[in-house]
């Protein structure tokens, strides 16, 4: 008997080799919405999961970019327009001296929102991800677990369970909304 | 030492085989010469279950005697300090030791020793990152939270300095009703608030990137509903997905790089507020990079210091191995030369400038009033260290124990000696004065300490002392992988 409420399929590997192996099958058999969930990132993972490099390097430059801005328009606005003040004849607009607070707003905004997006980008830009109940599958532990969603494109639980037995996956188990395993 | 037959360099090493040079397969490189393979890194044939355990366990039970022990007496530091302060509020500043002309005193030398240890952690998870250095792995996270907790002892005394702590806001650039009345970007003391808030915040966010998938790790080993909760809620939901990992590496990578130059920033900022005064002695260009040197000196001192207790008191011998330590005593051999050279070179350039003053000022740092102060630092800093020259010094737990604790003394004295010998000789003798601590200033000092301690050891009950995921990548998976099994573990079992 089939559950109806399938949510996907989860088998594991015990290395990382055999996951980054398997990660190239499922990839080349056409799967779509698949992911592997691994104790530490795999070296070669995204090109075997065929995925494209993250966007978040554009992202970082932006908002370096956004730091350098808004530190040199304070400081310049401040410094010449709002309060223009004599500090020993010096220009009001002393760039050199305006150059560590850059420096300093560019780190501030680029790495804080760098670790921000990032963790957003993880959340959002995925696949669905196995219920919460089943989280305890090993895979922050000493497992490789890969998981194949129910909303992918060609998803045929026959098909998907048969699939992940012929590359080597150990445990494959239908996991339902309630985290519960069907064999 | 047993080598397992599918791979050559599967290596089960416990901690005491350790010798600290490579192991040489002779025959086995590419052209039919020997090959030279790392000792590995983690000790003792772990499993990555076991790695697990071994890190999580100490925050899944209860704190042992020795631990409150420990928190009572940083706690007890910690409320003498706290007294101190809230007289310090009361009275005024005239309790502390400061006077005309040594106006900069206790605080400012705390502040500089604070953010000097600051410096290491972020040196270690970000620089030793960029050039890949795996052995960073065993220690990065608890440097890293070394480093926040300096960070916070740091920036309490410049604001305690203020004299009126209760309108440090001032200090921020906002629009305000006073005006608005700016801050004065020109000045060095502006930057610092700037570089220090962010030096703070960028290291908080790396340590917390970090932890992430160390938190799903801890909350998949978790028991109790809440305790999963709460730690599923604090690593937001992390489940080792590798379309996540494709976005953490990148900016782990990215928020490397960018406290690479935060580092040394942070300590060239504050090194700008002595050298941009004309005073001799504080007045030369060699202050930003010899107080960044300075800076990591200090860190990896207070690091083997905080490394010698952790793995002895929790038994994580196994990650934090002695080769781990060597690295350590060399690189504060490493700086502890760099040290010496900018000590002897501030010498050289006091005469060679010709400048009467300056030659004045360091022949009373080393000679006058002050000079035992000068003694201490330059023992300590440039003299104990070069016992590390030897391969079975750096290898030896007690030795670096003891260095690592001369250099943290020597290293507050470094600041005294900048400090104060530079301002007590005022330009004219009639102005000449002399400057030394109250027990009040000691009180503030105790209470830094215990500040920092308390949070150290608040942090290794509740967080993997240990960034687990990271040590799993650079254990060689021929001995850490599991038996393979067919059964799924059930939801919420300890495995």
């Amino acid at each position: 008997m089939m559950p109806t409420s399938t949510k996907g399929i989860l088998g594991h590997f015990c290395g990382p080799d055999e996951a980054l192996a398997a990660a190239a099958k499922v990839r080349d058999a056409g799967w779509k919405h698949f992911d592997f969930l691994t104790p530490f990132p795999i070296h070669g993972m995204e090109e075997a999961m065929g995925q494209k490099r993250s966007w978040i390097p554009y992202v970082t430059a932006l908002l370096a970019l956004g730091g350098i801005l808004f530190a040199q328009g304070l400081q310049n606005y401040v410094m010449v327009f709002d309060w223009p003040m004599n500090f020993g004849g010096k220009p009001h607009a002393s760039w050199p001296a305006f150059i560590p607070i850059t420096f300093e707003a560019m780190v501030f905004w680029a790495a804080l929102g760098t670790a921000l997006v990032a963790i957003i980008a993880g959340k959002k830009d995925t696949v669905p991800q196995p219920p919460p109940m089943v989280i305890e599958t090993g895979a922050t532990v000493d497992r490789f677990v890969v998981w194949i969603s129910a909303t992918d494109p060609k998803w045929n639980p026959d098909e998907a369970l048969a699939f992940l037995k012929s590359i080597g996956a150990q445990g494959v188990r239908l996991v339902d909304a309630e985290g519960g395993a069907h064999a | 030492m047993t080598r397992l037959e599918t791979s050559p360099y599967a290596t089960v090493m416990d901690d005491g085989q350790l010798t600290g040079h490579p192991i040489v397969l002779a025959g086995k490189g590419p052209y039919g010469g020997d090959l030279e393979v790392d000792e590995p890194l983690v000790t003792g044939g772990k499993t990555w279950a076991e790695v697990d355990r071994d890190i999580c366990m100490h925050t899944e039970q209860f704190p042992t005697k020795r631990w409150w022990m420990a928190f009572a007496v940083a706690a007890t530091a910690l409320a003498i300090g706290t007294f101190a302060m809230l007289m310090l509020f009361y009275s005024g500043m005239g309790i502390l030791g400061i006077n005309r002309p040594v106006g900069w005193g206790s605080f400012i030398i705390n502040f500089v020793f604070w953010i000097g240890i600051g410096h290491a952690g972020t040196l270690i998870s970000a620089v030793l990152y960029l050039f890949r250095q795996q052995w960073r792995t065993g220690i990065n996270r608890a440097a890293e939270a070394m480093t926040l907790f300096a960070v916070a002892c740091a920036g309490i005394f410049p604001i305690i300095h203020l004299g009126r702590p209760w309108f440090a806001y001032w200090l921020v650039p906002y629009p305000n009703a006073r005006g608005p009345l700016w801050v004065n970007f020109n000045s060095p003391l502006a930057w610092d608030i700037f570089a220090i808030s962010t030096y703070g915040l960028v290291s908080l966010a790396f340590w917390y990137i970090g932890l992430l998938p160390d938190l799903a790790t801890v909350r998949d080993r978790a028991t109790h509903p809440w305790r999963k909760k709460i730690y599923n809620a604090m690593s937001f939901g992390w489940t080792g997905s590798h379309r996540a990992w494709r976005h953490y590496e990148s900016a782990y990578m990215i928020l490397a790089a960018f406290a690479t130059p935060l580092v040394f920033s942070v300590h060239t900022i504050v090194s700008f507020d002595f050298a941009t005064s004309i005073l001799p002695g504080w007045h030369t260009t060699i202050f930003p990079p010899y107080f960044v040197i300075g800076a990591i000196f200090s860190g990896f001192a207070m690091v083997i210091t905080l490394m010698t207790f952790m793995r002895g008191y929790f038994g994580l011998t196994n990650y934090i191995t002695t080769n781990h330590m060597e690295a350590m005593a060399k690189i504060l051999m490493l700086t502890g030369l760099l040290v010496g050279f900018a000590y002897s070179t501030e010498f050289f350039m006091a005469w060679y400038s010709g400048s009467e003053w300056e030659g004045f000022v360091f022949k009373n740092r080393a000679f006058g009033p002050y000079g035992w102060a000068y003694a201490i630092m330059f023992t300590c800093n440039a003299i104990v260290p070069q016992i590390f020259w030897w391969k079975k010094m750096r290898r030896h737990a007690w030795v670096l124990f003891v260095v690592s604790i001369l250099v943290n003394v020597g290293m507050w004295f470094e600041r005294y000696v900048i400090v104060v010998t530079s301002l007590h000789r005022d330009f004219l003798p009639s102005s000449w004065g002399m400057y030394a601590l109250t027990r009040w200033d000691y009180m503030i000092l105790l209470g830094s300490f215990g500040l920092f301690f308390t949070l150290f050891l608040l942090f290794v009950r509740v967080l993997p002392v240990i960034a687990i995921s990271e040590v799993k990548g650079v254990m060689d998976p021929k001995v850490a992988r599991s038996a393979p099994t067919d059964a799924a573990p059930a939801a919420g079992t300890r495995r």
